[in-house]
């Protein structure tokens, strides 16, 4: 008898047998619908700790000189809760009154009001994830070949079930009292928290579950390619009937995620996935069918040191780039993303215009290394949003950035720059020209832009950046003169003010005949002289010519050659007179002759 | 050809006059000797370089009128540098007004020994425009151009040139050095003196060791002045710019510069004693 007593009892310990199996009911709408019926919700999008207050768990230091630690940050009132130190080596994880993390080998809930060590749990394995709700904390570990998941009592750290899966199980999330586990890549498997009893699960029919993340009242889940709503619509399993969505990225934000991978044991510590990751928070209303509706119609992007809002096609909204110092954790809470800087600011961001809602200090010591927040729903400021930002100093930030790494940002940022109108932006653009740090694919792609732009409003603009002349004393050059001659080129044929013709000539002309100007920019220069000057520009060609018939450097360059004698064989009668006596004349070196044959036609053998 | 090609001449010409400002009247030259060019400008077309260059050494040597407009064709249809360098000099052994155009046209060739023979060569001409080419010159990006523009404004004495010509100075350039000791007067050297610890100390004592040894630079309280400012120079080419000072002025009649210059070498070498 007492033998049965202690079997039962250890039977009850590790909990119900069946959860894991591959061959179950699945993708049943009936009991989902029961089984998300039972969610314990706030009604309105809110934290999950028991105060109900938002708050940010940032992890720093962590150096050779310095200990990790743990500061507790009380969003509402911009003051620091907590700080302790503790070897975190995962993420932080918030439940009701307590927080869990990894800490060496062992699972370490904390008091979240004194950050005061609560419990220890052993890990008995390999760590694969951990989740919390207001009463428990679940961990998922692989013990051998075995992974188990388990509950523990967040006051006690009691654990109160725990049941193995034959196969590979992911980090879990929890909401409400279900706990929610990426189950051999294909399924999402729903538990019940309190018993560890299976309740129902997803299949996934044209896209594996490899990405889980819960809100107050939300759990998203999908992959790399797309994120479903968990409702009942995910019982049919397929994108298509599903309430699912894909948004456009841009491809230079390279690697977007919707969240962070659950298979991926390293993604359940702060890495660089979290300065790189799609922020979204689906719209409130139940949508009986078609896609997945987001707040604002819009979703942004977390980018390293920047954060890009889009509207539901994929346009560029805004742009922030925040001061300095990377981001390294950022949340969209529904009413406002929230992030957290390397040196332990917080800032807010207004979702639908990226104004800057607050900026505050953490008080943390050491370089922030990851965050968690605890938010949901919050918003500082209301909806006294701060002004939107200024997207084109934005960009522009973005472009002028040296760091090596975001050399494709700063493409997109240059392409979605070129897009808006205005000589502001083209003085823009032409600033990366002359940056001497900037890569030379994007000065490529700047200029391709500022041509593609043809913008008439940009000819003043231009002609004032042609007025920086190279000068040893002033210690000066004008690396863009290429640049803008192509650009001026460009818009020939547009209805451009003559006045403006007439100055941007001035400058043209000056760097024509400016010792600094190196071959190319020569080629350019005859280029936008020849496509604007209207024939006023040929007698100064005319000189250009007979100045270097016989150099023996810019006469034997091919392109040189063929800039001027295209140009002037497009002129009168007079031009092409002295186009054929310069052919004819020995002295002209022979490419150059050539080249007036060439572009002359028979003309001159005439 | 010939018709139109001098047609063309006449627009590179005017071209060029255009960049230089306004065209200076042709002076009234004396009549000179007939002397028949026709080989030499012959030649100064030849494909040869060195045949042409040759001519045009030899053209500008022969003091007739058909030398020099030979020349200044030749330079308005364009040569090579080698061609265009020789020909350039040659102009300035009998200079002309007109020469300015041609030469400043070419202070603007790509080739920096162009350009640096075309600055040399404006210094000969009194003429605003050529002025502006020599003080345009300094700015240049090639070192033997800004040589050859800060000997020139020595020479020409071109007191606009000042400014730049202190920015030289502070970036050390030997030549700024001695076109500014060329330039000096004593307020000039005033102002040169109060360049100390913006300039580097060998350059400003190298400029002020200059003007010392300048025969037409006085009176002697200006040179006293300059002396002084010489002695608060801490580096050694102070000491070298005095003691060539003192090697260079006789005892007699006595100089109260010389003596000044001398006391502060002595108290220099000799440790204060």
């Amino acid at each position: 008898m007492i033998r049965l007593l202690v079997f039962a009892v250890v039977l009850a310990a590790c909990g119900p047998k069946s959860v894991f199996v591959l061959s179950a009911d699945e993708n049943n709408r009936f009991a989902l619908d029961q089984t998300l019926a039972k969610r314990k919700l706030p009604d309105q999008p809110s934290p999950v700790n028991t105060a109900r207050q938002p708050r940010v768990f940032a992890v720093s230091g962590g150096g050779k000189a310095q200990a990790k630690m743990i500061t507790a940050y009380d969003l509402a009132s911009s003051h620091v809760m907590w700080q302790t130190d503790a070897d975190v080596q995962s993420r932080v994880v918030v439940g009701g009154d307590f927080i869990v993390e990894l800490e060496g080998k062992q699972l370490v809930a904390r008091d979240q009001a004194r950050g005061t060590v609560r419990w220890k749990a052993d890990v008995d394995g390999g760590f694969v994830g951990a989740a919390a709700d207001r009463e428990r904390a679940y961990l998922v570990w692989k013990d051998g070949n075995t992974f188990w998941i388990g509950a523990y009592d967040g006051s006690s750290g009691k654990r109160m079930w725990k049941v193995d899966a034959p196969g590979k199980l992911g980090a879990p999330a929890a909401q409400g009292g279900l706990v929610y586990v990426p189950f051999l890549d294909q399924w999402l498997a729903i538990i019940d928290g309190a018993t560890g009893e299976p309740m129902t699960r997803i299949r996934g029919v044209d896209e594996q579950i490899a990405m889980l993340r819960t809100t107050s009242r939300e759990v998203y889940y999908g992959s790399r390619l797309g994120v479903f709503r968990l409702d009942s619509r995910s019982a049919l399993g397929s994108r298509a009937q599903s309430t699912y969505t894909t948004v456009k990225i841009p491809a230079q934000l390279e690697h977007p995620i919707y969240g962070t991978d659950a298979y991926d044991v390293v993604q359940q510590n702060y890495t660089a996935f979290d300065r790189s990751h799609i922020l979204y928070a689906a719209a409130p209303a139940v949508v009986e069918n078609g896609p997945m509706k987001l707040v604002g119609d819009g979703y942004a992007m977390h980018y390293f040191r920047y954060v890009f809002g889009f509207g539901g096609k994929g346009e560029l909204r805004w742009a922030y780039a925040n001061p300095r110092v990377e981001l390294i954790a950022t949340e969209h809470t529904g009413a406002s993303i929230l992030g957290v800087s390397t040196t332990g600011e917080v800032v807010a961001l207004d979702p639908a215009t990226g104004a800057l809602r607050s900026r505050k200090a953490m008080g943390t010591t050491g370089q922030v290394l990851g965050a968690t927040f605890d938010a949901d729903g919050y918003s500082p400021g209301g909806a006294d949003a701060g002004a939107p930002p200024e997207t084109i100093e934005a960009l522009m930030s973005i472009a002028r950035d040296h760091d090596a790494r975001f050399d494709r940002v700063k493409e997109y940022a240059v392409s979605e720059l070129a897009k808006l109108p205005g000589p502001t932006v083209t003085t823009e653009l032409l600033t990366v020209l002359s940056d001497t740090r900037a890569p030379q694919h994007l000065k490529n792609l700047v200029v391709d832009l500022l041509v593609a732009r043809k913008d008439p409003a940009s000819l003043p603009v231009l002609t004032q950046q042609l007025e920086l002349h190279a000068d040893y004393i002033a210690k000066t050059d004008n690396d863009a003169v290429g640049p803008i001659a192509k650009t001026v080129a460009g818009l020939a044929g547009l209805a451009l003010d003559p006045k403006q013709v007439e100055a941007v000539m001035v400058g043209l002309l000056y760097h024509l005949e400016a010792p600094s100007s190196g071959v190319p920019e020569l080629v350019q220069l005859i280029g936008a002289l020849h496509a604007i000057g209207g024939g006023k520009e040929r007698a100064r060609l005319d000189s250009h010519l007979l100045l270097y018939r016989a150099d023996d450097e810019l006469a034997a360059d091919p392109g040189w050659c063929k800039a001027i004698a295209t140009a002037l064989a497009d002129g009168g009668p007079e031009e092409r007179e002295l186009l054929r006596q310069v052919a004819a004349d020995p002295r002209t070196r022979a490419p150059l002759a050539d080249a007036i044959r060439e572009a002359a036609g028979t003309m001159i053998n005439q | 050809m010939h018709k139109t090609l001098t047609r063309f001449v006449m627009v590179g010409l005017l071209l060029a006059a255009a960049i230089a400002g306004a065209q200076p009247k042709r002076a009234p030259k004396p009549p000179k000797p007939s002397q028949d060019v026709t080989p030499l400008v012959t030649e100064l077309n030849s494909t040869d370089v060195e045949v042409a260059a040759k001519a045009a050494i030899n053209l500008g040597l022969a003091d007739v009128p058909a030398a020099h407009e030979a020349l200044l064709d030749v330079l308005a249809m364009g040569v090579p540098p080698a061609v265009a360098t020789e020909a350039m000099s040659a102009l300035t052994l009998h200079p002309a007004p007109p020469d300015v155009a041609t030469l400043v046209r070419y202070a603007h060739h790509r080739n920096p020994n162009v350009r640096a023979i075309a600055v040399e060569s404006l210094a000969v001409y009194p003429d605003p425009a050529a002025q502006g080419a020599i003080v345009v010159a300094l700015h240049d990006q090639a070192g033997v151009v800004r040589t050859a523009a800060s000997l020139a404004v020595g020479r020409a004495k071109i007191k606009k040139a000042v400014e730049p010509m202190l920015a030289l100075l502070a970036r050390g350039e030997e030549s700024a050095a001695r076109g500014l000791a060329q330039l000096a007067d004593a307020d000039l050297a005033r102002q040169i003196a109060d360049q100390l610890g913006k300039v580097p100390d060998p350059s400003l004592a190298l400029c002020l060791g200059l003007i010392l040894k300048r025969p037409d630079f006085g009176p002697d309280p200006a040179r006293v002045e300059v002396v002084r400012a010489i002695g608060k120079i801490e580096d050694a080419s102070a000491v070298t710019a005095l003691t060539e000072y003192v090697d260079a002025t006789p005892k007699n009649p006595p100089r109260p510069s010389r003596a000044e210059a001398e006391g502060i070498v002595n108290a220099r070498l000799g440790g204060g004693k």
